[in-house]
């Protein structure tokens, strides 16, 4: 016991000082905000955000009424009474805000004479909206931007209504009635367990999100057992160990040590989110209320250790076979594969997790972290199948760590090629 | 008591008998030579010792008891294949493996700095290992193996790569080792550096024991039939001299062995009446000599 403490802490110690870790700690989150943030910042940053648009139709009360669709689902934006779902949605995809004039000169030149400006950046769009292309409904929207299909698809949306509005009023409406049959219906999801059952579409986030949690750990920590061991054997400091602590000892230690760091890595990642965003949680506290219970959590971590134990001692049996980074390369993704089919099937176990796949893959112990995980978390099976599926992993962990045990204490002292699957059958066999 | 004792230990992989029903034991004090060919059975031998493979049959007695794990906290082990963590301090490192082997942390911090001050590199304590140049390596090396001040030490293969300073230096702690008492086993197949150090051998080839016990009776029963010659002229007297059974020229200095039955006398007659003689000794014979012969006899 006292040799699987020292070597564990040898472990944890150096690699928590290691620059890599440090790297690792802060380079993956700003790389995630940088997936996920910075395209949109990107996105909305427009040439000063200001940009000037012509809409040209036969009367003034049509471009009129385009006009002031347009200025005014531009107002939204910055006004904070608009907090219908609809106006929300679209005031944030409408980020480029438009000086729109109005002409009626609906002339062939004139139309040769605002591409040409447009074309001269002089101007930044013309609307041609003709009676024809009304009624064809088929407008034609002239900028240099065509690809900005964001800011085209809004505008096409506004222009609709523009029209759809303008159609109504002539029909004799007052504005209120157009307001109110324009009005969008909210349809609100509902669980049958009520009205205090989280949010599906919440709920299938959360869980993706710790479902990839979990196997961006597992799978990240376990191959950096096996290239520590590699590390190991290549340096040779093996034998000096072995002389006095036990391969098992060194196993175990080397397993506990850095999962001890993955779970502080993923431990100061948790911390940071929740600072970073403690204002949006507040916000959502309700929404995430139910989500996060104590119940997805506890299993959450069962699952997490027992597939992390369970894969990191495969990848150190893996680590003492080979002896280069390259064999491990090509054994890792062997090892790993029962993880990556469970994420390919992941959406689908979402969708049906009483499926016969899913209740297999939460049976299967390589595959029942991330699957039965799932499971409880979109529709929690019957106890005694969680317990049957814990019962076999834990039973499979106990053969694999005999097993792997086995291969370890031959392996670490094998150099030479790599061992075919007859060479490993033997070395479970030597006493 | 014997530090180990052997008893008719057997260790084979698949149909290959590496160590074939070995018996010896090495006495408290003793400075044991484990000599061997390269893939004699050396390192299997070892290996059974401290516990790393387990015989497949016969015992081994650790420290007056039937082997256990917790005895090798008093062993020190220098393996043949060196090694140590790349990017970890020295002082970490030695503290690590002192820990391993029961020390507390302080105490090995505090032998370790005593050990580096001794061996010169008390400087290098806070470098990583990879800044280190490999005598300095090997100098931390030899520190890791005693650091916890073992009853028992086993070096394997201790002299090799190096250079004649370091070989000195280690050859002067283990002198110092030995006067304390510890308990030394030296593994090479370089007899001519262990045959000053060694007070008893065990030579093994193929696995199998083929001489051992005590140095000097081993010598002095293969007799003295080796005569050094320091000369000054022709060499030709050693050809086709039934006296020599072989020699070894160096040009004006000599090693020959005498044929069965030949007297050293009539051959220094026959040297002095062709050139002259500056030393004429009768030798007993190399390690390496006997280690050559009695290995070249059982492989034929």
């Amino acid at each position: 016991m006292r040799n699987i403490w020292i070597i564990a802490r040898r472990e944890y110690l150096e690699r928590v000082r290691s620059r890599s870790f440090v790297i690792m700690t802060f380079l993956i989150p700003a790389l995630m905000f940088g997936v996920s943030v910075v395209p949109t910042m990107l996105a909305n940053r427009g040439e000063n955000g200001v940009k000037r648009m012509v809409v040209v139709a036969a009367d003034r009360d049509t471009a009129e009424m385009i006009r002031s669709r347009i200025e005014q689902e531009q107002d939204q934006e910055k006004s904070p009474l608009s907090n219908t779902r609809q106006s929300r949605r679209k005031s944030s995809e409408l980020p480029i805000h438009f000086t729109v004039e109005v002409s009626t000169n609906t002339a062939e030149a004139e139309r040769t004479a605002l591409t040409e400006k447009v074309r001269l950046k002089e101007l930044d769009g013309f609307l041609w909206a003709t009676p024809d292309a009304i009624a064809a409904k088929k407008l034609v929207f002239v900028t240099r931007d065509v690809s900005s299909f964001i800011e085209n698809g809004v505008l096409a949306q506004t222009i609709s209504d523009a029209l759809r509005r303008h159609a109504l009023k002539s029909k004799g409406l007052t504005d209120d009635d157009i307001e109110s049959a324009l009005q969008a219906v909210e349809v609100d999801a509902q669980s049958p367990l009520g009205k205090n059952a989280p949010n599906p579409q919440i709920m299938f986030l959360a869980t993706l999100g710790m479902v990839m949690v979990m196997y961006m750990t597992v799978l990240l920590y376990g191959i950096n057992v096996m290239r520590s061991i590699l590390e190991e054997k290549t340096s040779r400091i093996m034998e000096v160990m072995l002389s006095t602590a036990s391969a098992r000892d060194m196993m175990a230690g080397k397993i506990l040590g850095v999962g001890a760091v993955g779970l502080t890595q993923v431990g100061i990642w948790a911390l940071a989110a929740g600072i970073f965003s403690a204002g949006t949680l507040a916000a959502t506290a309700g929404m995430i209320k139910g989500v996060l219970s104590v119940k997805l959590l506890v299993f959450f971590s069962i699952y997490f250790l027992l597939g992390y134990v369970l894969y990191s001692t495969l990848c150190a049996a893996v680590g003492s076979m080979v002896n280069s980074e390259q064999e491990a390369q090509q054994m890792q993704f062997l090892v790993m594969m029962p993880m990556i089919l469970s994420i390919v099937f992941i959406v689908n176990i979402f969708q049906h997790p009483s499926s016969p796949i899913a209740l297999f893959g939460s049976m299967f112990p390589f595959t029942a972290p991330l699957v039965m995980f799932s499971r409880i978390a979109m529709q929690t099976p019957p106890w005694w199948e969680i317990a049957i599926s814990i019962g076999i992993m834990v039973a499979t962990i106990y053969g694999m760590v005999l097993l792997c045990g086995r291969i370890y204490r031959v392996g670490i002292l094998m150099y030479g090629k790599k061992p075919n699957l007859p060479e490993i059958m033997k070395w479970i066999k030597y006493a | 008591m014997p530090t180990i004792e052997l008893n008719k230990v057997r260790k084979s992989y698949d149909h290959f008998v590496a160590v074939n029903d070995l018996t010896f034991s090495i006495e408290q004090g003793q400075v044991f030579g484990l000599l061997g060919p390269n893939g004699a059975g050396k390192t299997s031998t070892i290996r059974m010792m401290i516990g790393i493979t387990a015989p497949d049959s016969g015992s081994i007695n650790l420290l007056g008891q039937p082997f256990a794990r917790k005895s090798l906290q008093k062993v020190g082990y220098l393996p043949e294949e060196r090694g140590l963590y790349k990017k970890m301090k020295i002082s970490d490192q030695l503290v690590f493996l002192g820990e391993l082997h029961g020390m507390s942390a302080a105490h090995a911090r505090q032998q370790a700095l005593a050990w580096c001050q001794r061996l010169e590199i008390d400087a290098w304590l806070e470098k990583k290992v990879e800044e280190l140049s490999k005598g300095m390596q090997q100098k931390i090396q030899f520190i890791a193996a005693l650091l916890h001040d073992p009853e028992f030490i086993i070096m394997d293969e201790p002299f090799f790569g190096l250079d004649p300073v370091n070989a000195t230096l280690l050859k002067d702690v283990m002198l110092d080792l030995k006067k304390k008492g510890k308990t030394i086993l030296f593994s090479t197949h370089r007899m001519d550096q262990v045959e000053k150090l060694c007070d008893a051998i065990c030579l093994i080839n193929q696995g199998t024991a083929v001489l051992q016990g005590d140095l000097k009776t081993i010598k002095s029963g293969y007799g003295k039939r080796n005569v050094q010659i320091e000369y000054e002229g022709n060499g030709d007297f050693l050809e086709k001299n039934p006296l020599v059974s072989a020699y070894n020229n160096y040009g004006n200095y000599v090693e020959v062995r005498l044929a069965p039955g030949a007297d050293a006398q009539e051959l220094l007659h026959m040297v002095a009446g062709n050139s002259r003689v500056n030393k004429f000794e009768l030798m007993e014979p190399s390690l390496e000599e006997i280690f050559i012969n009695t290995v070249g006899k059982t492989n034929a």
